[in-house]
């Protein structure tokens, strides 16, 4: 029978659902976070969903002024460029989701062929909620772009395909060329340097030689206006790529959450929601994300132990977690375990100055949903092989409850 | 650094402003009287100041600020370190005229009837507490002092509750039955009378001077040539502020109305690895990339002794709302709308809408971590003076074992 076996001192607090075991602050703040606040915003305005409502003095509430103060940013038309696979591909989808509910312009242009075995996958069979708000998908290789989009012009181009100025450098010099006025990058918080001060904020050292950095160089040398944002890893209904799931296999089946190093390694895990409320700020105050990298992430750090902690919470269930030492298993942590092994840890400081940005995910509540739908689908009764896990345990000679 | 006008001429301590103060950043205020409570007086007038300790560490360097601002300060001690003491890289000039001005007032903070009557019968306009730890401390405080302007409290970001979910913002759950939950008591004394009160939550504070040995830990072995013997992973973070930054920050909530009521957490703008602050330190004081030695501390009997001068586990790390300008654009558009609703509610009479001036503008610190070490080392270590002797009867205990942890 697994018990719950935490590896740091921090406690059994993860399974006490009551409230007793710890007291609301006094300063309790409530801060309404309203997710379509964006389509009342501009860089004038001051929309009242920025407010808090503080637990002092009546008059400190929500200002009941005359939202007449607001300006409705201007319609844009947005074209997407969305990469077919991996942990990426959802930002596309919510970002296109969101900016059609905000009354812009959306097509998404995923490459490769609308056939392709890559599309029964999410979110790309979850594309007809594209369409049905609105927005035009088409399918094509970024080398081509102007053929595949037949002439037409857009306001706004997100790239979130490439990796390298190989794969971008069509899609940019194409947006040049056409009169896009505001040219946005997803890159890649992988490119900061590996630091003992955690976190990495924008303006840190990156990798010379990283792709994405060459992309961030020339489109800040091609358009007056452009925007590159780092993102680490997402939750989200429509992803492409496991992350909390990674957690959910093991724990649901009873067995050890195997976490190579410490388990105190600080990372970045982000509702997509979070990624694509930034983006779509960038869209809607294009003066203030000129010429800016964000980091396009959370605003909190989680630890390895804690996001399998935070899962196990989610889930309703114990977890046991088990530390190894990959080098001493003659195992590849990279294949072994779905994120990096090391501080990893971005924090949105650029967003939350710039474009005043606030971030909402929850994973204590996130998770759960995420859960939720885990359990909907059937994958908690899948048959699945835990061979590299296996492998593991046999070199730690620890007993797997069957 | 905080941008203010220091008035030269008595202030009283109302709320009313005369036409005559009216220059913020160049706005003219053209109302003759203001109703109470529209506008507060800022710190650009004089202040009768209390501070509650004073005399060790961040109150060394807070009661200069404040004497510099132009404020009557007060220190409350029991007179066992002197009320001014030069501090290291001092001028003389300016350290006699801090201890011309400076005041003292004699006593045992917990001698609560002493407090009280000493207190009112001097009438004091803020306070800082810098040494509270307990709530009953302050209610003799409170009880002497019905007219107190501001009630600023040296809190700690040990009382958040731990949580796998980090940073800490102070809007966080807090842990009533933690080790600090003296501090958490006081908060909540405050919050529940009619004053006007805020509290700065540091995490690990450092500096010249310092009292606790955190980066002194480190310099005596780097000085010894030692090997620097960390537990466990090494990976383990926590976060560090200098303690003029603090300071600062205690200067910058003094007569502040953004500061009302509000809780700040103030600390570095970045965390730091165990190895990370080994190799910090070494940089600061101009030593060569250190040997460290990873233990399991499970493995070692050291009695009472600490081996280490951090807690084992994942520290408190605390960012400031305020300290990331999306909050200085919160705080100015709540200010705005909040200004506005408050005239409208108040008084009627119509204001033009001025861009108040940014009064808690971002917290930024001055220092970084190698900067901060560095003047830390320069001003103290490096000068041949600390708090406590080198002792490295640990780690010789760990040494000897030559045991290095797998990571």
């Amino acid at each position: 029978m697994a018990t719950a076996i935490a590896s740091s001192s921090s406690s059994l607090i993860f399974f006490s659902t009551s409230l007793s075991s710890y007291s609301l602050s006094p300063l309790q703040r409530i801060s309404l976070s309203s997710t379509s606040h964006h389509s009342l915003s501009s860089s004038l305005s001051i929309s009242p969903s920025f407010l808090a409502l503080s637990a002092k003095s009546p008059r400190r509430a929500v200002s009941s002024f005359s939202p007449s103060f607001a300006v409705r940013a201007e319609k844009k038309n947005v074209l997407v460029v969305n990469t077919n696979s991996g942990g990426h591909a959802v930002i596309g989808f919510y970002f296109a989701k969101e900016l059609l509910a905000a009354g812009h312009g959306v097509t998404i242009l995923t490459v490769g062929e609308e056939g392709s075995d890559k599309m029964k996958k999410p979110p790309f069979n979850r594309f007809s909620e594209i369409v049905g708000a609105g927005g035009k998908t088409v399918w094509g290789e970024p080398a081509d772009i102007g053929k595949v989009l037949e002439g037409a012009t857009f306001d706004v181009v997100l790239d979130n395909n490439g990796k390298d100025l190989d794969t971008v450098r069509p899609v940019a010099d194409w947006a040049k060329s056409s009169g896009v006025k505001q040219f946005l990058f997803i890159s890649s918080a992988g490119i900061y340097k590996p630091t003992d001060e955690p976190p990495h904020v924008e303006g840190d050292t990156v990798k010379a030689d990283a792709g994405h950095v060459g992309v961030e160089k020339y489109i800040s040398e091609t358009f007056g206006n452009w925007a590159s944002f780092r993102p680490q890893y997402m939750i989200g209904s429509g992803n492409n790529k496991d992350c909390e799931e990674w957690f959910f296999d093991r724990i649901v089946r009873g067995r050890p959450v195997l976490i190579p190093g410490s388990g105190m390694q600080l990372t970045n895990i982000a509702h997509v929601r979070d990624l694509s409320s930034m983006l779509t700020l960038a869209v809607e105050k294009p003066e203030a994300a000129s010429g800016n990298i964000f980091n396009c992430v959370s605003d909190r750090a989680v630890t390895l132990d804690g996001m399998a902690k935070l899962c196990a919470q989610a889930a309703g269930l114990p977890v046991e977690i088990v530390h190894y030492d990959p080098k001493a298993v003659g195992i590849d942590a990279k294949k072994a375990f779905p994120f990096r092994n090391m501080h990893f840890y971005a924090e949105p400081r650029a967003a939350k100055e710039i474009l005043g940005w606030t971030g909402t995910t929850n994973l204590t509540v996130d998770l759960k949903e995420r859960f939720d739908e885990y359990v909907k689908i059937g994958r908690d009764k899948k048959e699945i092989k835990f061979e590299t896990d296996d492998k593991i345990l046999a070199a730690l000679k620890v007993p797997v409850a069957v | 650094m905080a941008s203010m006008v220091v008035v030269q001429h008595k202030q009283p301590s109302s709320t009313i402003l005369s036409s005559s103060l009216s220059d913020f950043n160049g706005a003219r205020l053209t109302a003759s009287v203001q109703p109470k409570g529209a506008l507060r007086v800022t710190a650009s007038s004089s202040k009768k100041i209390l501070i509650m300790g004073g005399t060790r560490f961040i109150g060394l360097f807070l009661s200069r600020l404040l004497v510099k601002e132009g404020h009557q300060v007060t220190l409350f001690t029991r007179g066992k370190a002197p009320i001014a003491q030069q501090l290291p890289g001092e001028p003389d000039s300016e350290f006699s005229d801090f201890a011309s001005k400076i005041l003292h007032l004699k006593g045992d903070r917990k001698d609560f009837d002493f407090v009280k009557s000493s207190l009112s019968a001097e009438g004091f306009d803020v306070v800082y507490d810098i040494n509270g730890r307990e709530a009953d401390e302050v209610e003799p405080i409170l009880d002497a002092l019905p007219n107190l302007e501001q009630y600023i409290y040296c809190s700690s970001a040990g009382v958040y509750l731990k949580s796998d979910y980090l940073p800490h913002f102070e809007t966080d759950a807090v842990d009533p039955k933690s080790r600090h939950k003296g501090k958490l008591e006081t908060e909540s004394l405050l919050a529940s009378r009619d004053v006007n009160w805020t509290s700065i939550r540091p995490v690990y504070i450092y500096g010249p001077l310092n009292y606790n040995p955190v980066e002194e830990w480190f310099f005596h072995r780097l000085k010894a040539g030692r090997p620097i013997p960390i537990p466990n992973s090494g990976m383990q973070v926590t976060q560090l502020g200098h303690v003029k930054d603090l300071a600062t920050a205690f200067i910058k909530v003094l007569g502040n109305e953004k500061a009302s009521k509000e809780v700040f957490n103030i600390s570095g703008e970045k965390y730091v690895t165990f190895d990370g602050l080994a190799k910090a330190c070494a940089k600061a004081g101009g030593f060569p990339e250190p040997e460290i030695i990873h233990y399991n501390p499970k493995e070692f009997d050291f009695g009472k002794k600490k081996p280490f001068p951090f807690r084992d586990q994942v520290n408190k790390l605390a960012l400031n709302l305020i300290n990331e300008a999306q909050n200085g654009m919160l705080i100015d558009s709540l200010s705005d709308d909040h200004y506005v609703s408050i005239v409208y509610d108040e008084c009627s009479i119509s204001l033009p809408r001025l861009r108040r001036q940014r009064v808690c503008s971002r917290l930024k610190p001055e220092f970084d971590l190698v900067e901060g070490l560095t003047d830390s080392y320069n001003l103290d270590f490096g000068r041949g003076t600390f708090r406590k002797e080198a002792d490295f009867s640990t780690d010789d205990i760990i040494l000897g074992k030559s045991l290095v942890l797998q990571s």
